[in-house]
């Protein structure tokens, strides 16, 4: 283990040559895993950098992942994504059960689940192993969330994704409800079942259910946030601010010393 | 046979001692058979549910991995071989989720007796010979009714083993526990995956109440005891036909 945090030690730090605070810095971090690792997997092998970036639909986390993407690719490091349903097994049934409207809460969450640990085991794990950053677009706890208003057990779910992975930067990009709404009815003109909690019965009226349902979910990010340490960022400012800030909080993480960043033509539309 | 098989006797004396099933939030009832591949469970359930049938009590039969609405991914991780130890597990609890949510325990609700073969000892079983932790897989199925009766069928490694390899061409990837690199040859193993899928159900006999029933016994032998212990512990009557 020791030889490990040596190892660790070495990625991270500006020169290659650790000195003795950040070894004690290094000794306090919490394990990887939130239990015990998945099986077959060793911790010390995971070279690479977790950052995980959460918030509802409509708190502009895709745009910033794009964003991010290419400053870190523009810095020289490799990068690999992850998102809900974007797994090799799992992602399109789970795009059909969404359809057809007639799964059950708990079919849902562990198909989401499975979802999740199938990219996690052979698409994220191997990235981590060979150094890579991943940028997560939403991770475990937009899936606990969401499972916990629909009347699922906290503990439960807790259980589940004990074997995943700690992620080492998670940002909450928190919006108030009613600009959530604004923002995803300006992109597809129609609001989903599933983001206004249709399934949950909360009000027929679609812009009451939207909210009410987002309300519920941001409890329990507030509740998440707490309990493991999510760095909560305003995701109603603007795009360029909000993408120095993270830019910021990541370069420190990752001993970049330079945050200057300008999109390329191909994003520039992004930049707000 | 060796020692280590347990007589069917032993089994009913200890019936005797067992504390009285607690209450249900349901109507009504869940009898469920375990063992392994080729310990002659579902030769008996079988039976059971004719004998039940015939009679014309309500019942309803349900197996393990059966809901269409996994099917395409189950076959697609198999076919594939994309399956890992967690991936395979979850599949089939999201599998058994649908079942349970949509069937089984509407029926509980409804008042049915309802007979499954293979329930979640399944997966704590073979999960567990897979390298999931037995605390991660108990939690994940911990929203699963508790059985009033489960039936545990053990028969010798070798009888199982034998009957499984003489009635199948070859086995599957998957079946075989490929997957867990112990062996090239596929008979091989499946013989080592079973013997650790016995070693976890073994386990399981005190912690979970199995019913233990010898699988080497005559099949209506065997049969006869099984309705005995069912009208025993299950009372029959509410499920019975109702009379004009």
């Amino acid at each position: 283990m020791k030889r490990a945090d040596k190892t660790t030690l070495k990625t991270h730090g500006s020169n290659g040559r650790p000195s003795k605070k950040r070894k004690s810095a290094v000794a306090e971090l919490p394990s990887r895993f939130y239990g015990s690792p998945l099986p077959g997997v060793k911790p010390e092998e995971l070279s690479g950098t977790l950052v995980v970036i959460e918030g509802t639909d409509g708190s502009g986390r895709s745009t910033q992942i794009s964003l991010l993407t290419e400053w870190l690719e523009s810095e020289g490091f490799a990068v690999q994504t992850m998102g809900l349903r974007r797994s090799y097994l799992v992602g399109e049934d789970i795009d059909g059960l969404l359809a057809e409207n007639s799964v059950t809460r708990m079919t849902l969450a562990l198909m989401y689940s499975t979802d999740f640990f199938d990219q996690l085991e052979r698409r994220i794990l191997p990235a981590l192993r060979s150094g890579l950053i991943v940028l997560a677009d939403r991770y475990i706890f937009t899936l606990i969330a969401r499972a916990a208003v629909r009347g699922i057990g906290r503990d439960y779910l807790h259980g589940i994704y004990e074997t995943a992975l700690r992620p080492d930067l998670t940002f909450w990009l928190n919006v108030r409800p009613e600009v959530a709404f604004d923002r995803e009815f300006k992109k597809s003109q129609i609001i989903s079942y599933w983001e206004s909690g249709r399934d949950m019965s909360l009000s027929n009226d679609l812009f009451q259910s939207f909210i009410r349902y987002q309300s519920m979910i941001k409890r329990e990010f507030e509740y998440l946030s707490k309990r493991h340490g999510f760095i909560e960022m305003d995701g109603e400012s603007s795009v360029s601010d909000l993408n120095r800030l993270l830019r910021k909080r990541i370069a420190a993480h990752l001993g970049i010393r330079s945050t200057h960043y300008r999109p390329s033509h191909a994003l520039s539309h992004l930049w707000r | 046979m060796g020692t280590d098989t347990p007589d069917t006797l032993t089994v009913t004396e200890t019936l005797s001692l067992k504390e009285p099933i607690p209450k249900r939030p349901y109507p009504g009832a869940l009898v469920v058979v375990e063992g392994i591949d080729g310990s002659g469970k579902s030769t008996q359930l079988y039976l059971l549910k004719r004998w039940l049938e015939i009679g014309g009590y309500r019942i309803h039969f349900t197996e393990w991995n059966s809901s269409p609405l996994v099917k395409s991914a189950t076959r697609r991780g198999k076919q594939r071989r994309l399956l890992t130890s967690t991936t395979f597990s979850l599949l089939h609890a999201a599998d058994f989720a649908d079942r349970c949510e949509r069937q089984i325990m509407p029926l509980l609700h409804g008042g049915y007796l309802v007979l499954a073969d293979r329930y979640i000892y399944t997966a704590f079983a073979r999960d567990a010979a897979r390298g999931c932790s037995p605390h991660w897989l108990r939690n994940l199925y911990s929203f699963a009714p508790t059985p009033d009766i489960t039936f545990y069928f053990r028969a010798p490694l070798d009888v199982a083993v034998n009957r499984i390899v003489a009635g199948r061409p070859k086995l599957k990837y998957y079946e075989a526990g490929m997957d867990l690199g112990i062996s090239l040859d596929r008979a091989e193993s499946f013989r080592i995956f079973q013997e650790r899928i016995l070693t976890n159900y073994d386990q399981m006999i005190e912690t979970d109440n199995f019913v233990l029933m010898d699988g080497t016994v005559r099949v209506n032998k065997l049969q006869k005891l099984m309705r005995q212990i069912v009208a025993e512990r299950i009372s029959l009557q509410q499920f019975a036909p109702k009379k004009k």
